[in-house]
């Protein structure tokens, strides 16, 4: 055994000192606490995602002919591929939520003032990229809602000034959804986009070693004695055991409520109702209510705070110091987000 | 005498600039010209060119009657006949997509209009916008252009090459038909 270290050591020069430095970032106490850990749940299902996404593509044929065929053989004729499309599909659901709540989380401690304003930005790229994969998912499937969506969305793209119409036709590969649309979809499902979430991830989390994990003043930090842990293996063992939870978790959902095929998409009737993925129900609300070009620029504009929402708040800070203004709006953003969703959810049209 | 120096082919830091700008000039030139082929190989060839087919004899449409007719690219376009002048006049070809955002209309007899289940809009019988988003804006359901010769019926529409691509559309789209699309229309020139 000796001799097998000894042999790997000659041709990697790392010390076990150098080892326990790279891993042994002091990490704050509050990190102790449950709500703090919602930066690595999403982490964890993605990786969760990828391993489960290279699985089905194993079967999956992009094209508008084999496409429902494809999904349809694996759910329900490849062995456990109902289980694998389930994880998938539940993966992404808590994904997208524990993105949501990670970025509150974030928002609400104003644990994106300087100098993490960068890292701010980086997360809501993150963000925004995994609603965007979540979409690309489902528009895979060749269902109705897959066939429709990508219609509206591609359409919605074309009501951007200026560049809109360029964007459309890019992501179609033509002016209308067409025989070429699919292979886009799953290049940009299955190559482009987990490989732009994973060089954010990597800048993300060099950030987060750069500047350190943000330092609050929690309440019941007094009753902790030590201030800081080790990320190795105290942090670590936590969020393995967040990862063994969300995999139970995961499991549970796939079973008990398994994914099944909706109706094969048809280009010549849209069904009577149709609904996006219930982290869309916000945007598809507030479509109907303003014409077009309104809600596409107030989206555009919306999503421009957001990220640009450190140097805003800053400037509000600059002239009252002691302003809960960023609350105050953070807390009337998620009020509007959530009336908008189950407004959606709860009426047909 | 510096200004000689500097002029000078053996001067380092002109060599260092010379050569730091042609790197940079044979980088850009190079990956620059990879990203533009790159970008014209993703960016579809052009619109579909458009085409006067045949819809129907103008004896077995008459005043009052409509058709639904499918175009070579697979999209729905409602004709009806208003008048009996025997002229182009006497007629209306709506497109079945709604202009707010692609998604299909379909009629509604007992409201007497059009309707887009996607974000509510909906179109009087001539096509224009009287509810929803599509109203706000002032979008109408696009007119296809049609025109009457010899007592034949035809219309102005986009048509695509058949690639073996779109007839693997084409049998996606008949197996959504066959799969039960109720009172789905049948296919242009027929």
């Amino acid at each position: 055994m000796n001799r097998v270290f000894g042999w790997f050591k000659e041709r990697l020069p790392v010390s076990g000192e150098q080892l326990r430095e790279l891993t042994n970032e002091p990490v704050p106490n509050h990190l102790k606490l449950w709500w703090f850990c919602l930066g690595g749940t999403p982490a964890y299902l993605f990786v969760v995602q990828i391993v489960t996404g290279i699985l089905l593509a194993f079967y999956y044929q992009p094209s508008p002919s084999a496409a429902y065929d494809s999904v349809r053989y694996i759910t329900e004729e490849a062995a456990y591929g109902w289980f694998l499309r389930g994880i998938h599909k539940w993966g992404a659901t808590l994904m997208v939520a524990a993105v949501v709540l990670h970025q509150m989380r974030v928002y609400f401690t104003g644990a994106y003032r300087k100098p993490r304003e960068i890292n701010w930005m980086v997360g809501m790229l993150l963000l925004l990229s995994t609603l965007v994969i979540g979409f690309t998912g489902y528009s895979l499937v060749y269902e109705q809602l897959s066939y429709w969506g990508a219609t509206v969305a591609s359409n919605l793209m074309d009501a951007v000034p200026l560049v809109g119409g360029f964007l459309k036709r890019m992501l179609l590969a033509g002016d209308s959804y067409n025989p070429r649309t699919p292979p886009r979809f799953f290049v940009l499902h299955a190559a482009v986009l987990p490989v732009t979430m994973i060089l954010l991830l990597m800048v993300h989390i060099m950030i987060i070693r750069l500047q350190g994990v943000t330092e609050f003043k929690v309440p019941g930090e007094t009753m902790i004695k030590k201030k800081y842990f080790n990320f190795f293996p105290d942090h670590l063992l936590t969020e393995l055991l967040i990862g063994l939870f969300l995999m139970v978790l995961l499991s549970t959902l796939a079973t008990i409520f398994p994914v099944t095929m909706g109706p094969r998409a048809d280009p010549l009737a849209t069904p009577e109702v149709i609904k996006p993925e219930w982290y869309f129900y916000v945007a598809f609300r507030w479509l109907k209510l303003l014409p077009l070009g309104v809600a596409v620029l107030s989206t555009g504009f919306i999503v421009f705070v957001f990220l640009a929402w450190p140097f805003i708040d800053a400037w509000i800070r600059r002239r009252k110091p002691e302003s809960e203004a960023s609350v105050w709006i953070g807390l009337a953003g998620v009020c509007v987000i959530v009336a908008l969703t189950v407004w959606e959810a709860v009426v047909q049209h | 005498m510096t200004g000689e120096a500097e002029t000078t082919p053996e001067n380092p830091e002109r060599r260092s600039f010379l050569a730091t700008a042609a790197m940079t000039g044979g980088l850009v030139a190079g990956y620059g010209t990879f990203a533009m082929m790159a970008g014209r190989y993703l960016y579809p060839a052009h619109p579909a060119d458009t085409s006067w087919l045949f819809v129907q004899d103008l004896r077995s449409l008459k005043a009052g009657d409509s058709l639904v007719y499918r175009t070579p690219a697979g999209a729905t376009v409602a004709v009806a006949r208003l008048g009996s002048a025997g002229t182009d006049a006497d007629f209306l070809a709506l497109s079945s997509t709604c202009p707010h955002l692609g998604c299909q209309v379909h009629w509604e007899s007992q409201n007497n209009r059009f309707f887009c289940p996607c974000h509510n809009g909906a179109f009087d019988p001539s096509g224009k916008a009287i509810a929803g988003p599509p109203a706000d804006a002032g979008q109408s359901l696009l007119r296809y252009p049609l025109k009457v010769e010899n007592g034949l019926l035809y219309i102005r529409v986009p048509v695509e090459k058949l690639s073996d691509a779109a007839r693997d559309f084409e049998q996606a789209v008949a197996a959504a038909g066959a799969a039960g699309c109720a009172g789905c229309p049948r296919r242009g020139n027929a």
